[in-house]
């Protein structure tokens, strides 16, 4: 059974390309240039991904009434916002509505497909039980690849597809430097340092939320950031609770 | 693509030092309120002209009217020798008033007026001519009137004063005094005076008509009996003797001579004789005026008037006077200087009277009048008068001090002229009254002037405050580079300079909302032009899916290239815009700026090995011995870590580019009054003078085509550049509350930029 993937696009061109190049992957493809359009239809029968762009013709937010409006729907729904506006202000208010990811039109097509792959796949680990081979453990975080998941000392800690990407890429090597260009190859993004900065800092912030503590996202000056270990001590009590 | 910026900037022309200010122009203006009081005084000047011609004209009032009492009654004259054509002085004697009682003790020092006294010498001979000698006999003489009673003096110098022989029965065989006159009867009478020894002395008789006794002795002085109502005193002197004497009123007519005859030597018959006239024939005496009792009863009932009156006979002596000159001011000396009321004001209202009559000449209660010789009175007016017409004359007091007007009106009789009435007043009246408008001229004036300067002067300094004020916020509205800082306040003033004030801030809240479309319009450019490049990018994307064979050629990758290069572009131009978001949601933090410097340059040093890097951190030789914690603390700033390794990454990049290849770029971390210095010195190209002022605006950009093409790094090579480097240089080091400066270094070989951030305070610690 194919999936559904609902692109609500107002450019003809880009809906267009979006929806051949989709439906050439094998997607099934439900394409809205305007709101109205695209919430009757979709409230009517949810699809399995959207694509939602902010600015709807004539309604500037558009995007995010919709995304709220799916949201309220259904919470597991994975939404993706295709936009052109790139400011910190749309990004932060686009994830906080709810969505899954927040990528700039200029991304390339197969950026785009892999963090469709991955969504989905996401999804569908949800419903496995898990393998443990998978997953990488460093002191307290632990990164769930199967399934997209990242948990700080046993707690879960909602990442998007591109935020996940980033963690697993310093993760994976703990204590070397990865420079910002190596940060958006891994994470599938083309975008300037600065958006890379301010992607560190949400995600710093989201492990701050359950940890004040947190320390591990280490920039270093002029390079790019690490992964530090953690002070022995917290290493000692984290062990001794998951053996607990 | 270039957007002009608009700079004010104010020419140095108009900061010259002198300000001729508004202030200055209205104090100016206002020195104009000074010609009102000269005005004023100019009129009050008329208006005593004019007081003065009334004064006149009350004056000539007063005399006519007095001389109209005197009109047509000869009486009152005829015994004022008013038959002479002329009179002699000398010969016509007058008698002044005495107004203190004369003792008649030989001692003149009673007399007033002594100066009025004539001497008479050889001009009054009658008899001797042919021995006359100065020395030989002359004397001083006067007469004055005293009650009932005329005095009279003679001082007589004398070189031998031969006294009458004791057995001697003749009495003109010595020195003696000759007296005759007419008795109001029209008796002839003579007397002679002579003694025996100084002392009283009585007058005799003499027969004067001695050709009835003795026909052969014509000349003889037969005395008849001692007359005892004519006595005096005789007393010697060192220049000779001095008679004193008094005959009553009663014996007297008009007619009055006296002589002195000298003989130098006992029984010789040969004397000299001096008199005021021939004294042996009636029709021969010399007259006598004596003030006229009747006119001066008259005149009495003036005394109480504001005038001094004279009346005179047509010789222009005086025949009776009233009133006081000093006395008399006039009419308008009756208006009383208004008292000074009892009112908070009053102490300052006495000060400017003070002042007042300093300025302003008050009128002499104490002036001198001693012109007037009572026996002769002078002047144009008079003389006017005794022709028969009215005159009137304005004199100075003979100090100098007082001014007196002077009428004179004729009296007639019978068609003649026998006389004038002469009133006299001084201006002292109208001086007052005159100083009196003077001085409450001034106090208005002052207190006109006073106000009207003041409240020029406030107008003036609140425009002209209210100019400045808004040339200030004119001038803080824009910053050096031309941009809109602070908006100029909306004034609710309906003047021409609240005019001004709305003018200016709806000029400048414009200027700030199209400064604002040019600050957006980079990125809301990338904005519209993302769509249509992922137009391009998503549609090559797709040919490449599904043509295969597409992907290696050759357009295919220019086509791609060239996408990508727009779409880097794009994020660029919005760089700035994004940044300036997102630092207004940035929180500050504290951190040590000297491990983000050192950090910064090894990575650099890492990523550009062709490049070399020296770095010195003088910020800590402050304090070598402190341990790692207060170290860190020393060198916290507040700000974002991440902002000022993109700030280093940028004036980095800038000091790579410009810099000449294998020299070495020197970053120097100095720590000086809580502030930090980073220095970034490169050699290389320097700065365009006339750019030096906008290198940190947006958009503007000094490389070169050649330059870039001229650098190894590939990577670099492809950036395109917008100028924005610098700028958000700008912006991140505002954010930390410092600035960047690029200039040329000392040696003119290179380039420096210096970013000043302040460190955090010690308390905040």
């Amino acid at each position: 059974m194919s999936r559904t993937i609902a692109i609500v696009e107002d450019d003809v061109s880009i809906r267009k390309n979006y929806t051949e190049l989709l439906e050439k992957q094998g997607y099934k493809v439900q394409a809205y240039s305007n709101r109205k359009e695209a919430q009757l239809a979709l409230t009517q029968k949810l699809p399995d991904l959207a694509i939602i762009d902010i600015g709807l013709e004539d309604e500037i937010d558009g995007g995010f009434t919709l995304c709220q409006a799916l949201r309220q729907l259904s919470s597991s729904l994975p939404i993706i916002f295709l936009t052109a506006r790139d400011n910190d202000f749309d990004t932060v208010s686009g994830l906080r509505m709810g969505a899954d990811d927040y990528l700039t039109k200029d991304i390339s097509l197969p950026h785009m497909l892999a963090r469709i792959a991955a969504l989905f796949r996401r999804i569908e680990a949800s419903n496995k039980p898990t393998s443990i081979e998978d997953n990488i453990i460093t002191g307290s975080v632990t990164l769930c690849l199967e399934r997209m998941l990242v948990h700080w000392q046993q707690q879960l800690i909602e990442l998007t597809v591109t935020e996940f990407w980033l963690v697993h890429s310093l993760v994976k090597v703990p204590g070397h430097v990865k420079s910002r260009q190596q940060l958006m190859e891994d994470a599938k993004v083309f975008v300037d340092d600065s958006t890379i900065t301010s992607h560190i800092k949400r995600i710093r912030k989201k492990f701050m939320v359950l940890d004040k503590d947190f320390d591990c996202i280490d920039a270093v000056y002029g390079m790019g950031y690490r992964w530090k270990a953690e002070a022995k001590s917290d290493i000692e009590s984290n062990a001794k609770s998951t053996v607990n | 693509m270039t957007i002009n910026r608009f700079s004010f900037k104010f020419p140095s022309l108009f900061k010259l030092k002198f300000r001729f200010g508004l202030r200055i122009k209205l104090f100016l203006l206002s020195l104009f309120l000074f010609a009102i009081p000269l005005l004023g005084y100019q009129y009050v000047w008329e208006m005593e002209k004019y007081l003065r011609i009334g004064q006149e004209k009350t004056l000539m009032g007063t005399v006519r009217a007095v001389a109209t009492a005197l009109h047509e009654r000869p009486k009152l004259f005829n015994r004022q020798a008013s038959f002479l054509p002329n009179v002699q002085k000398g010969r016509d004697l007058y008698a002044y008033p005495i107004v203190d009682p004369i003792q008649l003790d030989g001692n003149l020092n009673d007399w007033r007026n002594q100066d009025r006294a004539l001497n008479y010498q050889n001009d009054y001979l009658i008899e001797g001519h042919d021995i006359y000698q100065p020395q030989s006999l002359s004397f001083k003489h006067m007469v004055g009137k005293y009650r009932e009673h005329l005095y009279a003096y003679f001082s007589v110098t004398d070189d031998s004063v031969v006294y009458r022989a004791e057995n001697s029965l003749k009495i003109d065989q010595n020195d003696l005094l000759q007296i005759a006159f007419v008795t109001p009867a029209g008796d002839f009478r003579r007397y002679i005076i002579s003694t025996k020894k100084e002392g009283w002395v009585t007058a005799y008789e003499i027969n004067t008509n001695p050709s009835a006794h003795s026909p052969l002795h014509s000349t003889d002085n037969q005395p008849i009996a001692p007359e005892n109502r004519i006595q005096g005193m005789w007393i010697e002197t060192e220049q000779g003797y001095t008679i004193e004497l008094r005959l009553p009123l009663s014996l007297l007519g008009s007619q009055l001579s006296f002589a002195i005859s000298d003989i130098d030597e006992p029984n010789q018959t040969q004397k000299i004789t001096v008199g005021t006239s021939q004294f042996m024939q009636a029709d021969q005496l010399g007259t006598v005026l004596l003030p006229s009792p009747e006119i001066e009863r008259i005149l009495k009932g003036l005394d109480h008037s504001e005038s001094r009156i004279w009346v005179v006979d047509k010789h222009g002596r005086v025949l009776a006077k009233a009133g006081d000159i000093k006395n008399s001011d006039g009419v308008w000396g009756k208006m009383t200087k208004p008292e000074l009321t009892d009112s908070w004001y009053r102490p300052v209202q006495q000060q400017l009277l003070s002042i007042y009559n300093k300025i302003l000449t008050t009128p002499p209660k104490d002036f001198k009048d001693q012109l007037y010789d009572v026996g002769q009175l002078e002047g144009s007016h008079i003389t006017t008068a005794l022709q028969g017409e009215s005159g009137a004359n304005w004199r100075l007091t003979t100090d100098n001090k007082a001014v007196i007007l002077s009428a004179a009106y004729p009296i007639f009789s019978d068609g003649e002229v026998k006389g004038a009435v002469i009133a006299e007043e001084t201006t002292n009246g109208i001086r007052s009254l005159r100083n009196q408008a003077l001085q409450s001229w001034f106090n208005i004036i002052i207190a006109v002037m006073g106000l009207g300067t003041f409240g020029l002067f406030v107008f003036a300094s609140r425009t002209s405050n209210r100019i400045r004020a808004l040339r200030n916020q004119t001038e803080q509205a824009i910053d050096d580079q031309g941009k809109i800082i602070n908006p100029i306040a909306m004034s609710n003033a309906s003047d021409e300079v609240g005019d001004l004030q709305r003018s200016f801030a709806l000029m400048v809240q414009r200027l700030g909302q199209y400064t604002q479309y040019l600050q957006g319009m980079s990125a809301s450019l990338s904005h519209e032009l993302r769509t249509p490049v992922a137009v391009v990018k998503s549609s090559l994307e797709s040919l490449e899916i599904d043509l295969p064979a597409s992907q290696d050629n050759v357009y295919m990758h220019r086509a791609k290239e060239g996408v990508n290069r727009l779409s880097t572009i794009l994020t660029l131009m919005s760089e700035a815009t994004r940044l300036e978001q997102s630092l207004q949601n940035t929180e500050t933090v504290n951190y040590a700026i000297d491990e983000v410097v050192s950090g910064c340059v090894q990575g650099y040093q890492l990523t550009q090995p062709q490049q070399d890097f020296t770095l010195s951190v003088d910020s800590l030789s402050e304090n070598p011995d402190d341990n790692l914690l207060s170290k860190l603390k020393v060198n916290q700033v507040n700000g974002g870590p991440e902002l000022f390794a993109q700030l280093l990454d940028k004036l980095l990049a800038n000091a790579v580019e410009f810099s000449t290849e294998n020299t070495i770029i020197d970053i120097n971390l100095v720590h000086k009054n809580d502030v930090f210095i980073l220095t970034i010195s490169n050699t290389g190209e320097l700065l365009p003078v006339a750019m030096q002022d906008r290198l940190f605006d947006s958009m503007v950009s000094v490389r070169k085509g050649q330059q870039a093409s001229q650098l190894n790094n590939e990577q670099h090579n492809e950036q395109p550049h917008l100028g924005l480097g610098l700028y958000i240089a700008q912006l991140i080091a505002q954010f930390h509350s410092g600035k960047v400066e690029l200039v040329n270094n000392i040696d003119a070989t290179g380039v420096d930029a210096i970013v000043t951030i302040p460190s955090i305070k010690n308390n905040t610690i």
